[in-house]
């Protein structure tokens, strides 16, 4: 379980596939701490001013300021428990960092668990200031201050990573476009390589940068399935489409969508 | 479909098998979309995220083995977690376990942690009653517990009694200053029981001492504790039991992480999890109730009388809740004997 090295944390599901969770370390989870609390103020305030604006005078009487210690209960009390327990153990902070608590078996927390790690914040924040959370969570090797020990939580960082990021800035092809394609392209390895980092940042190039790459390679690919072209860049989007997803499952798509 | 028929031939090539699995990882991503819990999605597509997760399984499996480039399989890995996140997500809310708390599992578990309570209870009381004797005989002693100014505020505010009621926005400032002060008060006092049940102690003996000094100085001013104690005794039944509950929650965290059972220390913490998180939350609810009896019914004008009468059904009401509330009707421990 533990790797002393790495800061992950190893499951092994049902399946038997490990799955590996990067834990987040004291410092990200700090920021995302800053950004909540910044949230948390804004609404204070903007509740106040709700609240002297419905009294209607703008000095605080003995009722809006009964209110406003309901508020500030609320919010200083609830926040975390109601968004951890809502978002699937995101906040608006949390999730700026891409930071989610979850449970040690890298399930989704639930909001008991929620309740307890988020109650004892009150002393995870002993003496003053975090204190003990943060000596607790940079000494434990799974970074975990004492509510998520209790709660038997950790905040994982989570790895959205890019590997299909870009594909949806792109125009999908039309069936008259695809129609001008073989059903199957043949391409080289290097190739496809090419097409794979240059179709995704195709929309974030200039467009005579963009023609001036493109044009390395569509001519070759052209040539060999006998076809022509206007615009290589599209070309090539095109051809990356009819590569990476088959006949058979474009076709199964629009009979969905008909 | 064109999933089932790759699962046999796995590409060695990198780029070859992203091509090829792409979208089948693209589909899963779409079902996943925005953390919507997954019994909200249609059956078909419910089943349908299942196979795609035990193809992404093997997929990962086979880069891991293959030892593919480390952002293909970073990406694999983050969506295997998400999906394994959603398909075993903890069962969903539901609005029956509030009232499986109220009705049963709170009182359950408070009077199964009986030995916490008791000692809760005594670390309040028993320096209470000390301070409240000494001050009692001799006032001095109850500054210093608490500066005389304070002590002295709080006399001439209860000299003149309640025969005139509180304004209402006097009783909004003051549910308002409750809800914040002693609910957090009693949360406070929880969870600083992680220190081996020490600040719970600390807290219900601090809390217990003001307590004391306060009902021994206004022993001496003309009235004033007679007004107090018909102020107090109404929500002082919620309050100082819900605190006492907290306090009690505390001490249980702390003990668990003494007397572990052979279990690691954590892992004795985690198993009385559960019970603290019920008993943190009952002790919240009695609290809340507790604010609005003291803002709104405790300060009213209602006769001197009604208002002990009232105080004390509602000690009654919370003992026999704590103590009789959830409890096993006679026939069906009958049955669960057998």
């Amino acid at each position: 379980m533990r790797e002393p090295l790495d800061t992950t944390v190893s499951i092994e599901t049902p399946e038997h596939v490990t799955l590996r969770l990067r834990l987040a370390g004291p410092w990200r989870r700090g920021l995302a701490y800053a950004i909540d609390g910044l949230i948390r103020g804004f609404i204070v305030l903007m509740l106040l001013v709700l609240i002297s604006m419905a009294e209607g005078s703008s000095a605080f009487n003995e009722q809006s300021t009964g209110m406003a210690l309901i508020v500030i209960f609320v919010v200083e009390w609830g926040y975390y428990v109601l968004l951890e327990s809502m978002w699937s153990g995101q906040t608006p902070g949390k999730r700026v960092l891409a930071l989610r608590t979850v449970k040690e078996g890298g399930f989704p927390m639930g909001f008991v668990d929620s309740v307890l790690r988020n109650l004892l914040r009150a002393a995870d924040w002993l003496p003053v200031g975090g204190c003990v959370g943060i000596v607790c969570s940079s000494i434990d090797p799974r970074f975990r201050r004492l509510g998520d020990m209790v709660a038997g939580t950790v905040v994982i960082h989570e790895n959205r990573a890019r590997l299909l990021r870009g594909q949806a800035d792109e125009v999908p092809p039309t069936a008259d476009e695809l129609a001008t394609l073989p059903h199957r392209v043949p391409l080289q390895a290097d190739e496809r390589r090419a097409l794979e980092r240059f179709v995704p940042r195709r929309n974030t190039l200039a467009p005579a940068r963009e023609e001036e790459l493109a044009e390395l390679l569509a001519p070759r690919i052209a040539e060999r399935l006998g076809v022509r072209y206007r615009d290589p860049g599209r070309f090539l989007a095109l051809v990356h489409h009819r590569a990476t997803q088959p006949v058979g499952a474009s076709a199964a798509a629009t009979d969905v969508q008909s | 479909m064109s999933a089932t028929e790759h699962r046999t031939t796995r590409p060695a090539d990198p780029d070859a098998f992203v091509e090829q699995r792409r979208g089948s990882w693209s589909a899963l991503e779409a079902l996943l979309v925005a953390d919507r819990p997954l019994h909200k999605l249609d059956p078909a597509d419910i089943a349908r995220v299942g196979q795609l997760y035990r193809e992404v399984c093997a997929d990962l499996v086979h880069v891991r083995g293959a030892s593919f480039p480390q952002d293909r399989i970073a990406y694999l890995d983050a969506l295997a977690v998400r999906t394994h996140g959603a398909l075993y997500r903890a069962e969903p809310y539901r609005f029956r376990a509030v009232w499986e708390l109220i009705a049963q599992d709170f009182p359950r578990t408070v009077r199964e942690s009986w030995a916490y309570m008791a000692i809760a209870c005594a670390l309040f009381v028993i320096p209470m009653v000390v301070v409240l004797i000494a001050a009692v005989l001799d006032p001095s002693l109850a500054t210093t517990v608490l500066p005389p100014e304070q002590l002295e505020a709080t006399a001439q505010s209860y000299l003149e009694g309640f025969e005139q009621g509180r304004s209402q926005s006097s009783d909004t400032m003051m549910t308002g200053f409750y809800v914040y002060n002693n609910v957090g008060i009693a949360f406070r006092c929880f969870a600083t029981g992680i220190a081996g049940g020490l600040g719970s102690a600390f807290f219900l003996v601090l809390n217990g001492l003001y307590l004391g000094a306060t009902l021994g100085w206004l022993w001496h001013e003309d009235g004033a504790l007679r007004n107090l104690l018909t102020f107090a005794m109404g929500h002082g039944s919620f309050e100082l039991t819900a605190i006492v509950i907290a306090g009690g929650a505390g001490l249980r965290m702390g003990f668990a992480l003494v007397q572990t059972r052979g279990a690691t220390r954590l892992a004795s913490l985690r198993s009385h999890a559960p019970a603290l998180a019920r008993l943190v939350l009952g002790a919240a609810l009695m609290l809340g109730i507790a604010a609005l009896i003291e803002g709104f019914w405790s300060p009213s004008s209602v006769p001197v009388p009604v208002k002990w009468g009232v105080a004390a059904s509602l000690w009654v009401l919370v003992f026999s809740y704590l103590g009789f509330a959830g409890r096993a009707r006679p026939a069906q421990a009958e049955a669960g004997a057998a």
